[in-house]
């Protein structure tokens, strides 16, 4: 409800963006390769994983995290950064954005459109991306809005702004599918008078469209057969782009990403993916995981939910700031996430609550926004922590990241600095163009458009 | 709504109570009886007007402050029930300048939702006094980050939404908790509130800002020749018709008296502008309120002097703008020596995260002492309050408030809110949800 007035600027903006028309030529052309091998010296290290180390040091090498410790044993070429009173963390994980997607959020056409891919409509250029990468955000994963039971595949960039679309995309990435329930899809079919108009709507969609699945990879399974023996008639089945997501989803090749809202609807999603034979990734929202949580912890499923954000409609209603905390203790695994192009540049803020509501210890809270949203993603094996071996994307704060006194300084990915705060102008290193605005705001569900 | 009121009343015999104080959930039962005399010791306290005193004695009697200083010689008296602020911090309660407590409950439900009269653009006779909802679930939410008090305000949908109201986040029912009625006048001039430009229907003026300026102008003259006539028609010697009152124009004329402020909102450099522009031909008094991309006329509105409700932070910068454009406004205007306060608007608008906001202007280069003055003092004076509210000084409303550490940091937990000297019960319906499922974590 407070994003009435929001939502009008929200418009306004559209007319602005319009006039600004994307000079691409301008873009960063090649990519300027990183130094080899980069020392930051002196600064508290919080690795999110084997705590934390005063006075330590990073050794990035070949973009890749070589060692921290107290000291390093780094080679005398190195580039040397002196951290002196600042904090170092892995970079920020955003496990549920809708940015630098342009308005093209929602393929809201049908409740079950899984072939869209976001990769489709990523804009690389959008502000969005600049000003949560200032906040020290390195991985996002780009998600289809929630009108539909059954949305699209993401996108999962790395932020390397400045760079091409091609190059911002973390490298083989595991493929994610946004499915979603409750008061969004209602609404949206709902004004239409169509079919999902409620709940039951909602989920009998679901079951159908992984009926149709099971039908189809039939005819393929026949088909396959048949070839198999050798038999030279057989005619294939047409290829069938939704169906052939949807059969993805059931052969396990996709993460379910769901946006739910209620403790039933955790229950009766996790009763479906078991019916079907699929796995949950994560529920996202999820703010009455804390009603559950000892029911959903054994199934493996994490959570992407808002540290403090209630009220805004009735599934929302029963939030509580305390549900990230209450949740991880029953041994759900919690990740925070922006779902907005303003709370992306300071969700080491939001981790930070988690100190207050509940009381997270820090490495607890900095796992919110870093290893466990790296894990929803898929991609705990690279980022999301300061480990040797893994990427190196590494944020230098001027003060404890879960402060509200944190401004993040220096902001590496792959071992390549893409901000620093104390450059003139916009701090990019490698952007230097003008950058597109979307003239949406980015929030999935505040004012409920069903994105 | 029903359902709600059934979880509360299983609870209340369940729940452990905070604090001093005894009190239970429901409506405001505390507030119906005296506070009693209670001395905060052993605290750090955040006086906002005199400094800080690192082991302080806060003494409140009858609602009010009756001391305040350091423990070696602040007297703490016999019959006065003692609260322990050993290693923690006292600050008085925050203000917020800007709100929609009690206009709307639930974010997408129309019929919980009295934000904006939205069938016309001129409606200084709209009293959101009238519309106050006293027993929101989302007070007890507030005040328990240590909201004691705000404006409560129209949404920004019309050029003339309404007149404030400033209330207390405690009390026994609505007179209690509203400290005043029609304090000021709601303005906005923002290309938002051309909405009949995308009116689903025949085109209806204004649809364009010259259109705004000129309805905005037009209702201050029609004002004017209202009193004007009203005036005339007192004269016992008056012949003519008989003097109409019409209550829409009878609401302007405080303000084009300038006894009460205007609080005119704007967003871009132009619209600041053109907004003073028509305040100064009426001689408004107003209060500037976001000026978030005005960053090029800082020093054109700290020459306007007047106060400015600054932000929220939190909007996006422009797409050629850096990315601390608007973090960094609070520190800019008050470097310019503007008075600034803040807003909980913008983000999500919770009115909890009120402190967060100044913090993160710290953040940005914005003097400790002024960001928590901006969340306190400030709005206070602003509005007309600052004898009564804003500081830790004798005399004034005993709201005060006691955090495990620093208030505009995210970690801190407030562990007693004080207002008018009562200490409430630290209960919201989110607690209340939070202890109703806490066994089950216990239990592993």
């Amino acid at each position: 409800m407070f994003a009435i007035a929001s939502a009008e600027r929200g418009c306004m903006k559209l007319f602005a963006a319009a006039a600004l028309v994307p000079p691409l030529g301008l873009l960063a052309q090649a990519p300027e390769s990183a130094p080899t091998d980069i020392v930051i010296k002196n600064a508290t290290v919080m690795t999110v994983t084997h705590g934390t180390i005063e006075r330590g040091s990073v050794w990035l090498h070949n973009g890749k995290i070589a060692v921290a410790g107290t000291s390093v044993d780094a080679p005398a070429g190195a580039t040397v950064v002196d951290a002196t009173g600042k904090y170092v963390t892995p970079g920020i994980i955003d496990p549920h954005s809708h940015s630098a997607l342009g308005n093209d959020i929602n393929e809201a056409t049908s409740a079950v459109t899984p072939s869209m891919m976001m990769i489709d409509a990523f804009d690389n250029t959008d502000k969005a991306l600049y000003q949560a990468l200032a906040g020290g955000v390195t991985t996002e994963l780009l998600l289809h809005g929630s009108a539909n039971m059954i949305g699209g595949q993401a996108v999962v960039i790395k932020n390397k702004f400045g760079f091409s679309r091609d190059a911002m995309l973390f490298p083989n990435a595991p493929r994610s599918i946004k499915f979603a329930s409750g008061e969004n899809p209602k609404r949206v079919y709902g004004r239409r008078n169509e079919l999902p108009s409620t709940r039951m709507g909602n989920f009998e969609v679901m079951r159908q469209a992984f009926e149709d699945a099971k039908a189809y990879m039939a005819t393929w399974d026949a088909y396959n057969a048949k070839v198999a023996k050798g038999d030279k008639e057989a005619v294939a089945p047409k290829k069938d782009l939704k169906l052939e997501a949807l059969a993805d989803v059931l052969r396990g090749k996709l993460f379910v990403q769901i946006h739910c809202y209620r403790a039933d609807e955790f229950l009766t999603e996790e009763a479906i993916a078991k019916e079907y034979g699929y796995k949950v990734r994560a529920f996202h929202h999820a703010l009455e995981m804390y009603k559950v949580g000892d029911k959903i912890a054994p199934t493996g499923t994490g959570i992407a939910t808002f540290a403090d954000w209630w009220g805004f409609k009735d599934e929302a209603w029963d939030a509580i700031p305390w549900n990230a905390v209450m949740s991880m203790r029953e041994g759900v695994r919690v990740a925070l996430k922006s779902d907005s192009n303003d709370y992306v540049r300071r969700l080491n803020q939001e981790a930070g609550k988690m100190i207050h509501y509940g009381g997270a210890t820090e490495e607890e809270a900095l796992k919110m926004v870093t290893l466990n949203p790296a894990w929803i993603i898929g991609v705990d094996d690279r980022v999301g922590s300061i480990d040797t071996g893994k990427d190196g994307d590494i944020v230098i704060w001027n003060t404890d990241p879960l402060s509200t006194y944190a401004r993040a300084e220096k902001v590496y990915i792959d071992g390549n600095l893409f901000f620093d705060s104390s450059l003139p102008g916009l701090g990019t290193t490698h952007f230097h163009g003008v950058m597109h605005q979307a003239g949406f705001d980015g929030a999935d569900d505040e004012d409920g458009d069903g994105q | 709504m029903r359902r709600y009121f059934l979880v509360a009343g299983l609870l209340l015999s369940s729940l452990p109570l905070t604090g001093t104080c005894a009190a239970q959930v429901g409506p405001n039962d505390t507030a119906l009886s005296p506070a009693k005399m209670t001395a905060i010791v052993g605290g750090k306290l955040l006086t906002v007007t005199h400094g800080t005193v690192e082991n302080g004695v806060v003494v409140m009697s009858a609602g009010k402050i009756v001391a305040v200083g350091p423990a070696a010689s602040t007297k703490v008296p016999g019959d006065a029930q003692v609260f322990d602020a050993k290693g923690m911090t006292v600050y008085p309660g925050l203000f917020d300048a800007e709100t929609h407590l009690g206009l709307a409950e639930v974010g997408s439900d129309q019929n919980s939702n009295d934000l904006a009269e939205p069938s016309d653009e001129i409606m200084p006779h709209m009293h959101v006094a009238d519309a106050f909802h006293a027993e929101t679930v989302r007070i007890p939410v507030a005040r328990l980050n240590g909201i004691t008090n705000a404006i409560v305000a129209p949404a920004s949908q019309d050029s003339v939404a309404g007149q404030d109201a400033a209330i207390q986040l405690y009390g026994r029912d609505r007179d209690a908790m509203l400290l005043g009625r029609d304090i000021a006048l709601a303005m906005n001039f923002e290309g938002g509130v051309r909405r009949k430009a995308n009116y689903d229907g025949p085109a209806k003026f204004p649809t364009t800002r010259m259109g705004l300026a000129t309805q905005i102008r037009q209702a201050f003259l029609d004002a004017q020749a209202y009193e004007a006539e009203m005036q005339a028609a007192a004269k016992p010697d008056h012949k003519g018709p008989e003097h109409k009152k019409d209550l829409k124009l009878e609401a302007l004329l405080p303000y084009l008296k300038g006894e009460k402020p205007v609080v005119l909102s704007a967003y871009e450099s132009y619209e600041v502008e053109v907004a003073m522009g028509i305040a100064k031909e009426f001689h408004l008094k107003v209060i500037l309120n976001h000026v978030t991309h005005a960053q090029n006329i800082l020093d054109e509105i700290a020459s306007y002097q007047v106060p400015v409700i600054v932000g929220p932070i939190y909007d996006a910068p422009s797409p050629d703008e850096r990315y601390d454009a608007v973090y960094s406004l609070p520190a800019e205007l008050q470097k310019r020596g503007v008075k600034i306060a803040f807003s909980s608007l913008g983000g999500s608008g919770d009115v909890r995260n009120l402190p967060y906001a100044a913090g993160y202007a710290v953040a940005y280069g914005l003097p400790y002492d002024e960001a928590m003055k901006a969340i306190t003092l400030n709005p206070a004076e602003m509005f007309g309050l600052g004898d009564s509210l804003g500081s830790l000084d004798v005399g004034k409303t005993a709201n005060v408030v006691v955090a495990s550490g620093d208030p505009l940091d995210v970690r801190t937990s407030v562990k007693q809110v004080f207002i008018d000297g009562h200490a409430i019960p630290m209960v919201s319906r989110q607690t209340q949800l939070r202890d109703q499922y806490m066994p089950l974590t216990k239990k592993n």
